[in-house]
This record gives structure tokens, C-alpha cells and sequence, in this order.
């Protein structure tokens, strides 16, 4: 198990030389779960495999333990990789799949027979040994790759999105699979995902990344109530945080956001680092709120008297335990409250509805990083 | 032995329904089309027959008006001729045969491994010519086999690999179809399937033995018919490359038989007892080789 450590690392592709990865630096915890999360085409499967050994580094140093092994051979970086689609052998058998790596470092019959049906068993997927993957299910195959992975006991698991071919059941199954099966072997993971709850879920740091460039390292909870810039904050949640454009002013020395159609009063803290820290008064900045933190509630109208918006219900959708209110209050963009589903408007219906100003956010216009916290 | 039988016969069994249920589903003009082509397949069948008919005729057959289909009287009397047949050099019809097997053996496995090979590199690696050379490949493709006679003299000649078994096997084994038609395999191996042989370790020969080799079986199995029956009938390189009767293979041996004037009624026999030893290797090859591009086909995993 070993540290592992991104030092200014750079991936140019093709004849443009178009930057896939800019400047990327990062410290891999011994032990730790990290999941790169960020859109499609981004650069994280680059990141990766320019770990792996699989793809040139342009530019930069990567360590593994103490060791550069920007010219190492993948096979000697003593990492394993679990791909997308699985990539098992087709022409062998489940044991013969996990047990290939074993026979390519020469280890004895005995150990290689041990350590497969070891990890075998962790896996559960002892009673498909003899099988050839075509006659397997996608979790089953999903299995054998992670057993080919865990087998060497490598450094650090290379994982490419390994549950996006998965159904949405299995994946959520597979994936409290993989939160035990690192608790159980406690090695490095370095995970891939698209799929914001699996970072969420899985990670014990998430790597936010957009167009090649880390846009934050840190702990789910983090990155989730405290996004570093309007990037993070768009991207992570579910429906997405709502912004709103609006000046700050001052008025009878309280700090207000002022929208054309209403203004909302901020909270002292947020008030004071705004004031002072950034000295935005009479600027515009960028307020985002998470849809849980519109409410609804007669109680929350009646305290919050100085954030309250009426808006127009357009749409209404019912999830189960929560309902999402998509309200019109006269800007393009609809606000979507997150709330109890007893509230029921008929579409096209006026309500009142109140922000939690201590929850918002203040993002600068031009730079679009986190101005509160 | 038995119990094999009884498997096989309940196999047929399964087969037979299953094909029964098949035609049932179809409509009016695909029962048409099944029997149409069901027919056409015994009319096919027909030269092949006749070939096996034809080697066992003793000769006053041979020469019957009408010409018969089934021979009346079957006897070995035209191998054995084809046997003591010995050429005005002296040479023995079974050394053509031993070159035969020799050249024929070196050149299919040549003609395989080099197309495969190339076909691998070209199709999961890059290097700078690589789309040139894959181009000029496929040209290669359009020449016609006498347009290069020449320029494949001078080469041979230069080498100084005239009768040699070198001088037959080396002009054969650039097969631009082999390589086609297995690079079209290969592109379909995921990258990634490569990518984790890496990872676990494998070097770039021990990716192509025994990652891509297995999963591209059906185009190599069938690269391996196409190799032999092209070097197994190949009386080219014995023409042009061989001075020494010694040297030279079968089929030009057999071409012989028939075009010397003096000698061509009484060697109808022997040629027809060739033509069926000629054709018979191709025949099981193919035999065997497809019944392994039918089974690599069904159980590749490839997706
Ligand atoms: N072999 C390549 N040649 C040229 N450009 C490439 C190559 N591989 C990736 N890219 C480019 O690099 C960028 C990053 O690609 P990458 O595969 O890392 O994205 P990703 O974050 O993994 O996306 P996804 O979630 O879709 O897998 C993309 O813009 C892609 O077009
Ligand atoms: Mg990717």
C-alpha cells in the first residue's frame, strides 16, 4: 500500500496538442477511497490511465510510494485496473481470468490456487470458477473483474467506472459491495465516476474535476454544502442548486440582495465577509440555494419574513418521498423548491415560499468562486 | 461408444426439430428460398462427387459415351499408375508429393503467422505510417497475380533462392487478404482487453498468443484454408523458380500429366487418381477448419 502523488501533471493530445489533463495535482491517501467525479470527456479516464501506465504522461511527475513512474511499465507499477466493460478474457474460465496475472509472475500452483479461491470467496463467486464470462451475469462478470484486480493485493485499485454497465439495482447493491470490500482489504482505491451518488456514497474525498482542471478535493459533505466555485456547486446535487443573479446593498445597515423583484435579507456572517472580506457592496454576485433549503412550511414564512418569494407552481413532480416544486418567479430560470409532497399546488397556482438564508450561497460573478462558507 | 452414439443421435434429433419448427415459422417465399437453396447446395456437391467417382474408373470408363456419374467397377489401378508414373528426368511422383507437403506445410503457417502478426500491429498499434502501409496493403490487393511475375523473378533471382524450398515459400507468404481480413477481426478486440493483459503483466507477443490469437480464431481458421489452397495448388513458383525437376511441387506435376500430347489418353487415369489427391487434402482442412470457425464463432465471447 503506498501513497500515491500527482506533482503538476499535464495530458496533450493529438496533432492541436489540446490539453485532456491541466496541471493536475493531487496527494492519494494510503488506504483511502478518492472518486473523480466531473462531466463527460473531462480528462478523469486520462488521469487514470496515466496512472495506469496506459497513456504517456505529457508533462509532470506521477509517484507511487516514493517511486516516479512516469517510465515504468504498467506491469511493474504494481497496480491493478478494473475497465468499464469488464475486459475479461473470453477464452478463459473465471479461474483462469483471475488467476492469469499470478501465472505471469511466476507464482507457485499452490499459492496462485489459494489466493484465487481467497479471493473467491470474498467475492462470492466461488461456484464460477469453471465458467467461461460469456456465461455469467453483468454483476457476476462485474465480480471477476474486481477478483482479477484483488487477487495481486497491488498497491492501489484503478477503478473506470466499473458499475456504469450495471442496472440500477445492482449498481447500488454493488456499490455498498465495494464501501465493505475496501473496509475488508484496506487498500488505495482510485475511483472513476460519472455518477454523482456513487461519489457521493463511495468516496472518502471527491475530486471534482471540469475540461482537464481539478475544480475541488475534499470530503463529500464538503464538496456538497461548501462547493468551491459555481462549477461544483451546479454539478453535484440532485435536482441542482438554484441561482439567482442579484446586487448586494445596503440598507439601515443590512446587507440585502436585491433581484429586480424582490430582496432578500443576508445573514450577519455571510453579511460581514461579504462586506469586508470582498467589499462587494453594490456589486452583483451569484446566490445559490440548494432546493431542500426552500420551504414551504407556515412556520418558516413567518420567521423568515425577510426571504420570502411568491412565486408561480409550473411544474410538479412526485418522487416518493419528496416532491419537486419548479416555481416561476419571473426570472428565465425556474427555482426548484425540494419539499414535503403533502404541500399540493395545482400547476399554475401562486405560493409563497421561504429561503434559508443561513444555507445560501455567494458566488462572485467573474471568477464564480465561493465568496461565503 | 454407445453412449456417444445415443448422445449424437438425440443431438440430431434436437437439430432436426428445431429445424422443423424454423421452416415452420417461415413464410411462403422463404420455404421457396430454403429449397431453392437446399437444391442449389446437392448441385454443388455434384463436381465433388464426381471427382471421387472419377479416380476409381478403370479406364475403358473413363473413356464410356455417355459419360457415367457413379463408377461401375471401382479399383486402385489409377494411383498405383499415378505411383509408378516417373517423369523423363526420373523423378518419382512421390517426391512432387513429399515437396508438396513440405512447401505447403511452411507456407500456410508463413502465410498465418506473418498476416497475423502484421494484422495485430497494424490494427492495435500506432506508428507513423501505419495507415500508408495498411493502404498499400489493400492496393496490393488489385494487382493482378502476372503483372508482378516479373518483378517477383528479379527478387527471387537476387536473393538466390532459386530452387529452394525458400524460393517457393517466400514469394507466397504476403497474403494482403490474410491480413485484411484478420485486421478486421482484431479492431473488434477491445482496447481494454489489451490494456488489462498489460496490467497483469503480459508482454506484446504474450498478448498476441494468447489474448488476440484465441478471439480472433474464426478469421484465422479461415485464413488457414485460404493459405493452404493457395499453396497446396500453387504450380507458379515451380514454373518460374525451380529448374530442377526435384524441386518442384504436385500441381505442377499434375499439369504434366495431361499436356503432354503423346501420352495424355493413356494418363487420363493417373490424372483423374491426381485430381482427387489433389483435392482431398483441401477438402478435410476445410472440413476440420470449419467446423472450428462455426464453434470459435459461436463461443467467442466477444460482444
Ligand atoms: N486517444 C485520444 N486521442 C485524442 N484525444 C483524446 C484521446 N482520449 C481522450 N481524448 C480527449 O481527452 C479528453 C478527456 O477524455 P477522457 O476519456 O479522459 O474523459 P472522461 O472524463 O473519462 O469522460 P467520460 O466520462 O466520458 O469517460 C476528451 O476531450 C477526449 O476527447
Ligand atoms: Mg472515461
Amino acid at each position: 500500500m503506498a501513497k500515491i502523488l500527482f506533482n503538476h501533471v499535464y495530458k496533450r493530445y493529438g496533432k492541436f496538442k489540446e490539453l485532456a489533463v491541466n496541471d493536475f495535482n493531487l496527494e492519494v491517501e494510503d488506504q483511502e477511497f478518492l472518486v473523480f467525479v466531473g462531466s463527460s470527456g473531462c480528462g478523469k479516464s486520462t488521469t487514470l490511465r496515466m496512472l495506469a501506465g496506459l497513456e504517456d504522461i505529457s508533462e509532470g511527475e506521477i509517484y507511487i510510494g516514493d517511486t516516479i513512474v512516469n517510465d515504468v511499465p504498467p506491469k511493474d507499477r504494481d497496480i491493478s485496473m478494473v475497465f468499464q466493460n469488464y475486459a475479461l478474457y473470453p477464452n478463459m474460465t473465471v479461474f483462469e481470468n483471475i488467476a492469469f496475472g499470478l501465472r505471469l509472475r511466476k507464482v507457485p500452483k499452490h499459492e496462485i490456487e489459494l489466493s484465487v479461491k481467497r479471493a473467491a470467496r470474498v467475492l462470492e463467486i466461488e461456484n464460477f470458477l469453471e465458467r467461461k464470462p460469456r456465461e455469467l451475469s453483468g454483476g457476476q462478470r462485474q465480480r471477476v473483474a474486481l477478483g482479477r484486480a484483488i487477487v495481486r493485493t497491488p498497491q492501489a485499485f484503478l477503478m473506470d467506472e466499473p458499475l456504469s454497465n450495471l442496472d440500477a439495482k445492482l449498481r447500488v447493491h454493488m456499490r455498498t459491495e465495494l464501501i465493505n470490500l475496501h473496509k475488508k482489504i484496506g487498500v488505495t482505491i482510485v475511483y472513476v465516476t460519472h455518477d454523482q451518488v456513487e461519489a457521493m456514497t463511495m468516496g472518502s474525498r471527491i475530486v471534482v474535476m471540469e475540461k482537464g482542471v481539478i475544480q475541488q478535493v475534499d470530503k463529500p459533505e464538503n464538496v456538497y454544502n461548501k462547493p468551491a466555485n459555481l462549477f461544483v456547486a451546479n454539478f453535484i446535487g440532485n435536482p441542482p442548486m438554484n441561482f439567482i443573479t442579484g446586487r448586494l446593498q445596503e440598507r439601515n445597515g443590512v446587507l440585502e440582495f436585491h433581484t429586480n423583484r424582490f430582496a432578500l435579507r443576508i445573514q450577519e456572517q455571510h453579511a460581514y465577509q461579504l462586506r469586508n472580506d470582498h467589499k462587494l457592496v453594490d456589486r452583483t454576485v451569484i446566490m445559490g440555494i440548494r432546493p431542500e433549503h426552500i420551504s414551504f412550511e407556515e412556520i418558516a414564512l413567518q420567521t423568515c419574513e425577510h426571504s420570502v418569494i411568491n412565486g408561480v407552481l409550473q411544474i410538479n413532480e412526485f418522487i416518493g418521498s419528496d416532491r419537486y416544486y419548479h416555481m416561476d418567479i419571473g426570472f428565465p430560470k425556474m427555482v426548484v423548491a425540494r419539499a414535503h409532497p403533502r404541500y399540493h399546488f395545482d400547476e399554475g397556482a401562486r405560493a409563497a415560499f421561504a429561503l434559508d438564508m443561513n444555507k445560501a450561497l455567494f458566488f462572485h460573478k467573474d471568477t464564480e468562486k465561493l465568496l461565503t462558507d | 461408444m454407445r453412449e456417444i452414439n445415443n448422445k449424437m443421435l438425440q443431438r440430431l434429433y434436437w437439430k432436426r426439430k428445431e429445424f422443423m419448427h424454423a421452416v415452420k415459422r417461415f413464410d411462403r417465399t422463404q420455404q421457396f428460398i430454403v429449397l431453392f437453396l437446399t437444391l442449389l447446395s446437392v448441385f454443388m456437391l455434384l463436381p465433388i462427387v464426381y471427382v471421387f467417382n472419377h479416380a476409381f474408373k478403370p479406364l475403358h470408363e473413363l473413356f464410356q459415351f455417355p459419360p457415367t456419374f457413379i463408377v461401375r467397377n471401382p479399383t486402385f489401378q489409377n494411383f498405383i499408375e499415378l505411383l509408378s508414373l516417373t517423369q523423363s528426368t526420373f523423378v518419382p511422383a512421390s517426391r512432387y508429393m513429399l515437396n508438396s507437403i513440405i512447401v505447403t506445410f511452411l507456407a500456410t503457417v508463413g502465410m498465418v503467422a506473418t498476416g497475423a502478426i502484421c494484422a495485430y500491429a497494424l490494427s492495435k498499434h500506432r506508428f507513423p505510417g501505419s495507415k500508408l502501409i495498411f493502404g498499400s496493403i489493400i492496393a496490393s490487393l488489385l494487382f493482378a497475380p502476372e503483372t508482378i511475375a516479373i518483378p517477383r523473378y528479379v527478387v527471387v533471382q537476387s536473393l538466390g533462392i532459386m530452387n529452394s524450398y525458400f524460393g517457393h515459400v517466400l514469394p507466397m507468404i504476403a497474403m494482403p487478404v490474410g491480413v485484411f481480413l484478420i485486421k478486421q477481426f482484431i479492431d473488434q478486440v477491445p482496447n481494454e482487453m489489451i490494456e488489462a493483459a498489460k496490467m497483469d503483466g503480459t508482454t506484446e507477443f504474450g498478448i498476441f498468443m494468447r489474448i488476440v490469437t484465441p478471439m480472433v480464431m474464426p478469421a484465422i481458421a479461415t485464413i488457414t484454408i485460404l493459405a493452404f489452397q493457395n499453396a497446396w495448388g500453387n504450380a507458379e513458383t515451380s514454373t518460374l523458380f525451380m529448374q530442377e525437376d526435384a524441386m518442384k511441387t504436385l500441381p505442377f506435376y499434375m499439369s504434366t500429366l495431361t499436356s503432354n500430347l503423346a501420352n495424355s489418353v493413356a494418363r487420363q487415369g493417373a490424372a483423374a487418381a491426381g485430381a482427387l489427391i489433389m483435392f482431398l487434402p483441401s477438402l478435410i482442412i476445410f472440413l476440420l477448419s470449419q467446423r472450428k470457425v462455426i464453434s470459435t464463432m459461436a463461443h467467442s465471447g466477444i460482444k
